[in-house]
């Protein structure tokens, strides 16, 4: 079992989504949320035209740069490897996510840091890095709004992009008065400025105090050797530029050729992740502090992290590695918004974590994941770097038939059905019979209420059924009149 | 013009009315009808449950049926999706099958979009005294772009009037199998889809595909709903009885 594979709770989908789907709560928190984001972004995309942008034309032009950088990753990373160096900051090489805590450690060690500040970082969170820090004694110290609630709560992101969605504005309430050491009070959705007041008082003291600055980066940029943050609340800058030393964690796949492409692919991430035509803040952050700065880390350490993703480099699943984790694909996910993050088991949720997880953490750990799609393709059809996600769902469903992965029950039922389809005289003789007992079955209004064969139908739902014969029973007897 | 009709399984074992509403469509417009012998499933569970070896071999018996015509209808965009999108990359790897598919997929319409695209139809049979919303299904919208085809045909029906619901084009939370593997996952989506119907407040909601008019009628109905119609396309344009 690998690392990830150790950490995932993404066997127990189909549990937790019952959970999940009849918490009051949650339901509440997603539904304030969904419209939001799509609402959001289809004004975003929609705004490209002011700018004489063509989304299509967009789409193709980022997918063509991810394609082109995977198809070479190998000298792109060398290249990247080689401007970072000679721009004065140091770059590491980490197989998986127990690499990046030791790595990560040992410098905090080298540099006597007890305190780090986080920019929000989900290969942070598939390497449990804040469990590696606590374990060695140093105090992670998430930044990012979200993530500082979630981080209080003891709980993980259910989102990439919104860590926090899950949460209420009274949840929030009652954790910051716990947390904070203050009285509850009735909160409004006016209060939540003061709400961000007090997470920003509380935070401002964690950045002048501590020694390390972790982020991710949205990007690498090759030719000049820079991580590209693109960020909202002013945070990510905070961690990367005032302690002393700044350590980057990303995974190895967000490399790209030039500042050229930045441009380009910041035309569609913040329109896709939050409809904004950019984000309040863009950070290039290169080396280390030069003479005469006022401010930034005397070290920089880029570690850059497999944890899976060369193996998906020639294999039928590269098209994930185009990712750029702008969370549209869950927000426009019918399946997300009934469950929220959570229910996923493991650090990616919605479409990309239906592909990710069994990917990264094993295809046996998480088989019921590329299952958990109505199949609609919303998110392929929203996916700036037109990721076909479905068709990847598929492909994993299909491997766990090749593998022998599926229930022998399951598998048993399709043969019999396929063999039956493959007989028209049989088949026709057979559901001539399944006609009539559906009829049967039906309460006199052709509505069956309890499906013995479908629970999972008739639990939400009634069948409707027909008169009990079927087309091509009533089509032969026509004729024959 | 000789078309062959797909009647799809679905609506042989659960509502027999929409292929003989296509049948009248199709015969008011014009067309020589055939319904091809033998034809039962077009595979499209096994695919979407990744027994490709299942599905390729109902695909080599669909095609076996459904070759020779000048075109074949199908009353889903669903099924239609899996013979014109599906059925090429399915048996891409054998070249005369391959071939075969291919031929097939070209000449494979979903039934609104053969009545508006090929056969650019003017008048509709039926009459209709009341409003509809009309409901996108995933694999006919996303996959096949159909769209305007139906509200063109609902616009020529006299006495309907379009009542668009808000999102429309949102997932109903079908998706075969889906639905009954994760109930009541599915049942969350379909409530939404629901609520907009309710919202729009039509006497009838519409679709062009039974899987999700079966769930939305179903819930529609657990929910106390017994009153908004659920009608195919087919049953629209050209009467429902059998």
């Amino acid at each position: 079992m690998t690392a990830a594979a150790k950490h995932s709770q993404a066997m127990h989908f189909q549990a937790r989504a019952g959970e999940k789907v009849r918490n009051p709560v949650l339901q509440r928190a997603l539904q304030k949320a969904k419209p939001l984001f799509v609402g959001k972004r289809a004004k975003g995309i929609a705004g490209l035209a002011d700018d004489d942008l063509d989304f299509e034309a967009l789409r193709t032009a980022c997918e063509g740069i991810r394609n082109r950088t995977l198809a070479d990753l190998d000298v792109w990373l060398d290249i990247f490897e080689e401007r970072a160096t000679a721009s004065g900051a140091e770059v590491l090489w980490a197989r998986d996510g127990e690499e990046v805590g030791r790595l990560v450690v040992d410098i905090a060690r080298r540099h006597g840091v007890s305190k780090a500040t986080k920019s929000k970082s989900m290969l942070s969170e598939e390497a449990h890095l804040n469990e590696a820090l606590a374990a060695a004694g140093i105090r992670p110290v998430e930044t990012d709004l979200g993530e500082y609630i979630v981080q209080l709560a003891g709980e993980t992101p259910s989102h990439i992009i919104a860590p926090a969605i899950h949460k209420t504005l009274e949840e929030v309430e009652a954790l910051f008065a716990k947390e904070h050491g203050r009285p509850i009070e009735t909160r409004t959705s006016a209060d939540i400025p003061d709400l961000t007041r007090e997470a920003r008082e509380v935070l401002r003291q964690h950045f002048l105090t501590a020694d390390m600055g972790i982020s991710g980066a949205n990007f690498l940029i090759a030719e000049s050797g820079t991580a590209a943050l693109v960020t909202n609340e002013g945070n990510g800058r905070m961690v990367t530029t005032l302690p002393r030393v700044h350590v980057v964690v990303t995974g190895i796949e967000k490399v790209i050729p030039t500042l050229e492409d930045f441009a380009t692919l910041m035309r569609l991430l913040p329109r896709s992740a939050t409809g904004q035509s950019i984000s309040n803040y863009v950070s290039l952050l290169t080396g280390t502090r030069r003479e005469g700065d006022h401010d930034g880390p005397e070290k920089t350490v880029f570690i850059l992290v497999d944890n899976g993703r060369a193996k998906l480099l020639g294999s039928a699943y590269q098209d994930m590695l185009r990712c750029i984790r702008c969370g549209a694909c869950m927000n426009h996910c019918p399946v997300y918004f009934s469950l929220g993050g959570h229910a996923y088991g493991w650090v990616y949720p919605g479409p990309m974590g239906s592909v990710l997880t069994p990917l990264y953490t094993g295809i046996e750990n998480a088989l019921d994941l590329p299952h958990a799609t109505t199949g609609c393709n919303q998110c392929g059809s929203v996916c700036p770097v037109r990721i076909p996600l479905p068709r990847l769902m598929h492909q994993l469903r299909t491997e766990q038939v090749e593998r022998g992965l599926r229930p022998w029950s399951e598998r048993l039922a399709f043969k019999a059905w396929a063999w039956v389809a493959g007989r028209p005289a049989l088949y026709r003789w057979l559901t001539r019979r399944a006609a009539r007992y559906l009829n049967w079955l039906a309460d006199g209004d052709g509505r069956i209420r309890i499906l013995g064969l479908a629970p999972g139908w008739t639990a939400g739902r009634d069948l409707p059924v027909s008169s009990g014969r079927t087309f091509h029973e009533l089509y032969k007897a026509r004729k024959r009149a | 013009m000789r078309v062959a009709l797909y009647v799809t399984c679905l609506v042989d074992l659960m509502r027999p009315s929409v292929a003989f509403a296509s049948l009248r469509l199709l015969e008011a417009a014009g067309c020589e009808v055939i319904v091809p012998e033998g034809q039962t499933c077009c595979g499209q569970p096994a695919w979407s449950a990744g027994e490709r070896a299942l599905a390729a071999d109902l695909a080599r018996k669909a095609i076996g049926e459904l070759e020779g015509y000048d075109y074949v209808v199908i009353p889903s965009g669903s099924c239609a999706d899996q013979i014109r999108n599906v059925y090429p990359q399915l048996l891409a790897d054998d070249p005369a099958w391959g071939l075969r598919a291919r031929t097939l997929a070209d000449r494979a319409y979903e039934l609104t979009s053969f009545l508006v695209d090929v056969l650019k139809l003017s008048a509709v049979p039926n009459q209709f005294d009341g409003s509809v919303t009309y409901h996108d299904s995933c694999k006919g919208l996303r996959g096949l772009a159909i769209k305007r085809q139906p509200r063109d045909l609902l616009a020529r029906v006299p006495g309907l009037s379009l009542k668009e619901m808000s999102e429309c084009e949102e997932c109903c939370g079908f998706g075969g199998a889906f639905s009954v593997k994760f109930g009541e996952v599915s049942t969350k989506i379909v409530d939404r889809k629901c609520d907009a119907i309710a919202a729009a407040g039509a006497d009838a909601v519409v679709g062009g595909d039974l899987g999700c008019l079966m769930n939305i009628e179903g819930r529609l109905r657990r929910r106390g709903d017994e009153t908004t119609r659920v009608l195919h396309i087919a049953e629209v344009l050209a009467g429902g009885e059998a």
